[in-house]
């Protein structure tokens, strides 16, 4: 058996990086899949935090590179999900702690024993992003509908497409607001894909409980109820092959809004016919 | 951390020869070294099955440059054993079955850990209770040594405080009435009730208060034994820093390290002594990190991510998953030991 490694990446800091692995990661192993989080920033990290586990940390990915521990000792298990591993980076060290063939030659052994390495970039364009890249042959390139976050993201794809291990990659739309596209106030998804001339492979919206849930250590998925849950899972899906309909994520919260939404198109209905 | 630990100890990489003759040979060629003298020493063994009397002669090579065999890596189970012994600590770090490696336990609280005393002793009630009185009492005598400052202080609290304090103790059931005793006891000298003591306290060793003092002739004090380990905390040379410990940033000292100011989370303290942190400790933070039991780690509040005690693990429980924690005026200092193997954190005004 051969695990896919893949690679979440964007080149801009702050567009929801870890949040994506996090949620993908835990929302894959929910769906019975054996997943191993690969932290790669080092000095910064912050995934063990997202899914609760900085309490279980004893060994590190620099204490695998440097032989103090196995990797299986080094490998967190998460606390509700047991298809679900951190290897979390070290907080005391920084990016030069791990080259590129180093990482490599641990996700190369992950590959054998689980169905998915995600492995998590730091920001940047430097080593950090080259040794993170350097085992991965798939990469989902995260962005937010914001001019600098898709010139950094058209950055991003242009190394990729050099970097030698990368077979594929798609664009995940993350932090949209449907009622700012449409009083025009941001850019479509449309737009970016348009931009970017990049498959996507999910849309997030904006979602107030992602706060909530990175603050309690807990992702997102778990939650049923919250729209960016739901679009996180369906990421999942899509990743693991199925065919899965974009959501529609412009739904209106409250009952006044579901009617007019209800309204409007029963309008529209009204005028085609 | 194991990282840190190795820094101060000097591992010898023996992991690759498969005969016990052939170790004692190359190991004596790499203590002629000057590097390895005065040096704790790991020794890492392969396959090979050590008797008794060869690794006696491996540890009077070591002894021998005025160094210590302070552990041993070993994957053989014999070696294991005999090592166990002779009190050499065994680290099979890459040993095969030694794969779940993660602080199984959450650190206790103090009530916590008098419930669970409390479960175990209804059986074998004396075995238990007199080992964690032994080992209260010899703290006892710690706290005198190291926080006379605070004792002087809490020394002029009147007396009616005191016996308001006692009689709220004294209020417990009877079931609870055996670990509490032990606690009150602690807390009377700690907060000494009389205030002679800490006017003598810096002529006299504790020994000498105990039998001068008849006021506390009430405390059962069985007989000290003022362990190797605790003359060594003494000894300790102390650091002193006056600053917030960030994300990140390591402290690492052969000594007691005393820090004004708040540890951030990520950030990693180690020391050979105690650990006192006037402020929110919340990163990790390893005392004794040379392997001595009797360290401790002290703050104004403990909110510490992993706790490590010699080789004592444990981490934050996760019910105390605090995002922020409000820095009020009225913290309840705490103090965090090992009892039984098992950290445990007691409040220092329980």
């Amino acid at each position: 058996m051969a695990g896919r490694v893949i690679v979440i990446t964007s080149g801009k800091g702050g567009v929801g990086k870890t949040t994506t692995s996090a949620n993908i990661g835990t929302a894959l192993a929910k769906n019975g899949h054996s997943v191993v989080l690969v932290d790669t920033d080092i000095g910064l990290r912050n995934l063990d935090l997202l899914l609760g586990l900085e309490n279980r940390i004893v060994y590190t990915l620099v204490d695998v590179v440097e032989e103090r521990c196995k990797l299986k000792q080094a490998l967190v298990k998460d606390k509700k999900n047991p298809n679900l591993c951190l290897l979390a980076a070290a907080q005391t060290r920084d990016k030069s702690s791990v080259s590129a063939e180093q990482l490599k030659k641990i996700t190369d052994k992950l590959k054998k024993d689980y169905d998915f390495i995600l492995v998590d970039c730091p920001a940047g364009i430097e080593q950090g992003f080259q040794t993170a890249i350097a085992g991965a042959s798939e990469a989902i390139v995260v962005t937010t509908p914001e001019m600098s976050a898709v010139r950094d993201a058209d950055r991003i794809i242009g190394l990729l497409e050099a970097a030698e291990g990368i077979e594929s990659y798609k664009l995940l739309i993350n932090r949209v607001r449907p009622n700012m596209i449409k009083s025009n106030d941001m850019m479509s998804v449309e737009d970016v894909e348009n931009i970017l001339s990049c498959g996507k492979i999910g849309v997030i919206p904006e979602d107030t409980g992602i706060i909530t849930s990175t603050n309690r250590g807990e992702p997102i998925v778990n939650n049923e109820k919250s729209l960016a849950g739901r679009a996180y899972i369906n990421v999942a899906r899509r990743i693991n092959g199925e065919d899965v309909p974009f959501l529609d994520i412009d739904e209106p919260k409250n009952f006044v809004g579901k009617l007019k939404k209800f309204l409007s198109n029963l309008g529209k209905h009204g005028k085609e016919q | 951390m194991e990282q840190l630990l190795n820094d101060s100890m000097y591992t010898v990489d023996l992991g690759n020869i498969d005969s016990a003759a052939e170790i004692i040979f190359r190991l004596s060629s790499i203590l002629d070294n000057s590097e390895v003298r005065n040096k704790k020493i790991c020794l890492k063994l392969g396959n090979v099955d050590l008797n008794q009397a060869q690794l006696l002669s491996i540890k009077s090579l070591i002894g021998g440059i005025n160094s210590i065999l302070a552990s041993v890596d070993t994957k053989s189970v014999e070696t294991e054993r005999v090592a166990l012994s002779l009190g050499i600590i065994v680290s099979n770090v890459s040993s095969e079955n030694t794969t779940d490696v993660t602080p199984a336990e959450p650190y206790k609280t103090a009530d916590e850990y008098i419930e669970q005393v409390q479960q175990e002793a209804v059986e074998p009630e004396t075995a238990v209770n007199t080992e964690a009185q032994n080992e209260n009492e010899a703290q006892v005598q710690q706290d005198y040594a190291e926080e006379h400052r605070e004792q002087s202080e809490k020394s002029e609290q009147p007396q009616d405080e005191q016996q308001v304090q006692n009689d709220n103790n004294s209020d417990e059931t009877a079931q609870e009435e055996q670990p509490k005793e032990e606690m009150r006891d602690e807390l009377d000298v700690i907060f000494g009730s009389n205030p002679v003591e800490s006017s003598i306290f810096n002529m006299e060793t504790p020994q000498d208060i105990y039998e001068d003092n008849h006021e506390m002739d009430d405390i059962v004090v069985p007989e000290q034994e003022y362990t190797k380990e605790d003359i060594e905390l003494e000894s300790f040379p102390t650091k002193y820093i006056k600053q917030t410990i960030r994300s990140g940033q390591v402290i690492n000292y052969e000594g007691n390290i005393v820090i004004i100011g708040d540890c951030h989370p990520g950030c990693e303290i180690s020391a050979f002594g105690d650990i006192t942190v006037w402020g929110v400790l919340s990163g990790i933070a390893h005392a004794g990190s040379g392997g001595n039991q009797k360290a401790r780690v002290r703050a104004l509040k403990m909110n510490a991510i992993q706790l490590r005690i010699a080789n004592c693990y444990s981490r934050r429980p996760d019910s105390l998953n605090t995002v922020y924690i409000e820095k009020t005026n009225s913290f309840t200092p705490e103090e965090a030991r090992i009892i039984n193997n098992e950290i445990v954190v007691f409040k220092i005004n329980d």
